[in-house]
């Protein structure tokens, strides 16, 4: 006979936890409403460096996953771990660093990425001494979890639990290789990787962070609260097995996949497809496993406003894991790409999947909590419906949009020339869709806004109670070896065994991707003619990463005849190896910029930037009026060189010493271009970098190479450094 | 464009069959390690979210 153990749950942390998800919700959502609002109004830009778009959007993405998703995954796992495992966490300490760790952590991303602290890599955009915090803080709460595991009184560890371990372990590794980079000063750093590398490292962990930082622990959450709220055991506990091992073995090397679809022969290609095509299995197999939890209580949907957003939820999920594989598909993405398409999918995983989900937890969780009911079950489907009616007007014009934009820059006329040559028309027949997308948004934190009413007003309505407890016996020690049967059940009795295995097949599939990524650097040819950027054009890149300008410019002609009509000579990997970090973008809100140097004069760029309707009637771009105006800081030219020569850029010795005097001549030169042009500046102003950096862009290939010249070659492997 | 590069890496075909193979061999290890569990202790297994919160709740496993 056991002894009967007492203890008690920490339920402060949850509540903690809840809150910071209901502020944090309601910022990034908010802050996203405006840069959708800016997309058709640039005044809302207020002419602020810290407000305009390039500056705002990163804000969104991040307080949208990592404050928001990233705090209702750390109140769910709190929550749920404590009575999954029958025992408290294992060190209050560790839990409450990690809760005021993460939230410091997305105060400084609040004030960073307005100020242009950034490294302009998606979803990675925090500098050095914040991604030092964020894996300090994740290695807590990675030992807290594993500690809790360990002390548990339940043997057999249920299936959350698992996604729980894939999530912690996976984003650790994650986090650690994206971020690799080598300050050049407090707030800037430049990433070890350079061009081709740095890309394939980046979407490796894009992908990555969205199957394990969106995914995998809201699928936990999904396998806990859904048999909650629904009162039944998930429909097929054998199912959740094989999604797990499925899902986590086939996601970590699907980002590769993506990503290296224009890389391989074209039986690789193919079978990169039927992978990405294999993970609709496991993702719809979860799906399914969720939906079906429900069957014989779809009664209870229609009056339980948690189960109803708990089915969008699901829904969503198995709408985002099917429409992923399909713009995975190399003609669909040769479409779909720089386009509004992938913002319609990703706001149907983040709308429809974290987001319904959250909710439906925090109206499940609340009455808990506080020991009552929820203060209005009737508010609650009002924000179900709002909320549902915002996603629709979101999602559905960002598809008309990403399709026409798609189609427009691709159209020719039967003569043979781009029949929207400018690029411009293109944008200005898709700023309707912007204003609806706008409503849907508007519409969708309209319904945050009810729920943090309904919420406080439940918990005024209540009394919390700070710690719950429970019973439970002890747990036995384990059966001894001979004994045991080699089963899952065994497995799921060896936490430690458990994690390796779980960590293994995530190992696995990243070195699989990750080892021909290493071997890479030395197989880029390399382009006689590509020369590290000037001191005064590497300045004016660093200013591009602080505005964000990424955000809406790629940097990379595709391979098709309508980009090349569009833009210039496709790009070349070998025109790369000097981008310390890569900036090929992800969308095209306006036009790629590849070989946008020597496009227009000097001052064009000068008028452009200070207000873009001058030069481009209609354009949605920013003013960047404080670039004419913010003296140019040469003071860090020395260390970024010096920096830069360590990641291998072939900076001459010297070169730093000699940094601002050329930069100083350069901007020189600018500023007389710019008289000719009949625009008078100074030559220590912002703008002139910039205006170097533009004008660099792209020409490499098309200079004869520097004496002493060897043969230019622009595809044969060219002489190592 | 990445093509080029790739394409230089030595052995990249094979790691495109080894992936596949590992993969294949992994989920069909899984299909069976599922199909081979124990009913009973599925539906144990499946019912750990449900218990409550309340003291004495926790009733003995019968499967145990």
């Amino acid at each position: 006979m056991n002894t009967i153990e007492t203890f008690k749950y920490d339920n402060r942390i949850v509540r903690a936890f809840a809150w910071a998800t209901v502020f944090w919700g309601l910022v990034g959502m908010s802050v996203g409403l405006l840069a959708a609002c800016q997309l058709f109004w640039p005044a809302l830009n207020l002419d602020l460096p810290f407000t305009t778009f390039g500056r705002i959007r990163p804000l969104h993405t991040n307080a949208v996953i990592f404050a928001f998703v990233g705090n209702g995954m750390f109140t769910g796992i709190y929550y749920s771990v404590q009575r999954l495992l029958k025992t408290r966490m294992y060190s209050d300490t560790l839990s409450w660093l990690n809760f005021w760790g993460w939230n410091l952590i997305i105060v400084a991303a609040a004030v960073t990425l307005p100020l242009g602290l950034t490294t302009s890599k998606e979803y990675a955009e925090l500098e050095w001494p914040v991604d030092v915090a964020i894996a300090v803080v994740w290695i807590a709460f990675t030992v807290n979890l594993l500690g809790t595991i360990l002390r548990r009184r339940e043997r057999h560890m249920y299936v959350a639990i698992w996604f729980y371990i894939a999530t912690a372990v996976t984003v650790a590794l994650l986090h650690v290789v994206n971020s690799l980079a080598l300050p050049a000063g407090w707030f800037k750093s430049y990433s070890v990787f350079a061009g081709v590398q740095d890309a394939l490292v980046q979407w490796w962990y894009g992908h990555n962070a969205v199957a394990f930082f969106l995914t995998t622990p809201y699928l936990g959450l999904m396998y806990y609260f859904l048999p909650k709220a629904a009162e039944r055991p998930v429909f097929s506990y054998r199912l959740s097995i094989i999604h797990f091992w499925a899902l986590i073995f086939i996601y970590i090397w699907a980002g590769p996949h993506h990503l290296l679809y224009t890389a391989l022969p074209d039986w690789v290609q193919s079978l990169g497809m039927v992978f990405s095509i294999m993970l609709v299995a496991p993702s719809w197999g979860g799906m399914l496993n969720g939906l079906l939890t429900l069957r014989g209580a779809w009664d209870k949907v229609r009056q339980d406003p948690v189960l109803k957003f708990l089915v969008v939820a699901v829904t969503a999920y198995g709408m985002a894991t099917l429409e992923g594989p399909t713009l995975a598909i190399k003609s669909v993405n040769a479409l779909s790409h720089y386009t509004d398409w992938t913002i319609a999918h990703v706001h149907t995983g983040a709308l429809g999947w974290n987001g319904f989900l959250t909710f439906g937890m925090l109206y499940w969780l609340f009455p808990r909590l506080y020991r009552t009911t929820l203060w209005s079950t009737r508010l609650a489907n009002y924000h179900f419906w709002i909320g549902l009616l915002g996603m629709m007007f979101y999602v559905v014009p960002m598809y008309v949009s990403g399709v026409t934009a798609g189609l427009m820059w691709k159209q020719f006329t039967s003569d043979g020339f781009l029949q929207y040559g400018n690029f411009l028309e293109t944008t200005l027949r898709l700023l309707p869709m912007y204003q609806l997308r706008a409503l849907g948004g508007a519409l969708y934190v309209t319904g945050v806004i009810l729920m943090i009413v309904n919420l406080y007003r439940t918990a005024r309505q209540g009394q919390f109670e700070p710690e719950t407890e429970a019973q439970a016996p002890a747990l036995r020690p384990a059966p001894a070896p001979a004994t045991v049967k080699w089963n899952h059940r065994w497995l799921e009795g060896v936490p430690v065994t458990f994690t390796v295995l779980a960590t293994l097949a995530v190992l696995v599939g990243g070195l699989v991707e990750i080892v021909p990524m290493l071997l890479i650097s030395s197989n880029v040819p390399r382009i006689a003619g590509v020369q590290p950027y000037t001191p005064l054009e590497l300045l004016g890149r660093d200013l591009y990463i602080r505005e964000g300008c990424v955000g809406c410019h790629s940097q990379m002609v595709r391979p098709f005849r309508s980009e090349t009509e569009r833009y210039g000579e496709y790009s070349k990997s070998g025109e790369f190896v000097f981008d310390h970090p890569f900036l090929w973008g992800s969308k095209r809100t306006g036009p790629d910029l590849h070989r946008v140097g020597g496009k227009y004069p000097d001052a064009w760029h000068y008028n452009h930037m200070n207000d873009p309707r001058s030069t481009s009637p209609g354009s949605i771009m920013p003013r960047y009026p404080w670039l004419l105006t913010q003296k140019l800081d040469l003071t860090p030219l020395p260390a970024r060189i010096r920096t830069l020569r360590r990641l291998g850029v072939p900076y001459p010795p010297g070169a730093e010493d000699t940094a601002i005097q050329e930069a100083r001549a350069q901007a020189e030169h600018i500023v007389a271009n710019l008289k000719a042009g009949s625009v008078e500046a100074e030559p220590d102003r912002e703008i002139i970098a910039l205006i170097a950096y533009l004008q660099r862009l792209g020409r490499d290939i098309k200079q004869p190479a520097p004496v002493p010249a060897t043969a230019a070659t622009l595809s044969g492997p060219g002489a190592q450094p | 464009m990445i093509k080029d590069v790739i394409e230089h890496v030595g052995g990249i075909g094979l790691y495109g069959i080894v992936s596949l193979l590992l993969f294949f061999a992994v989920f069909v290890g899984v299909l069976v390690w599922a199909f081979r569990l124990d009913r009973a202790r599925l539906d144990s297994a499946a019912r750990l979210p449900l218990e409550t919160d309340s003291v004495n709740s926790r009733k003995e496993d019968p499967h145990e």
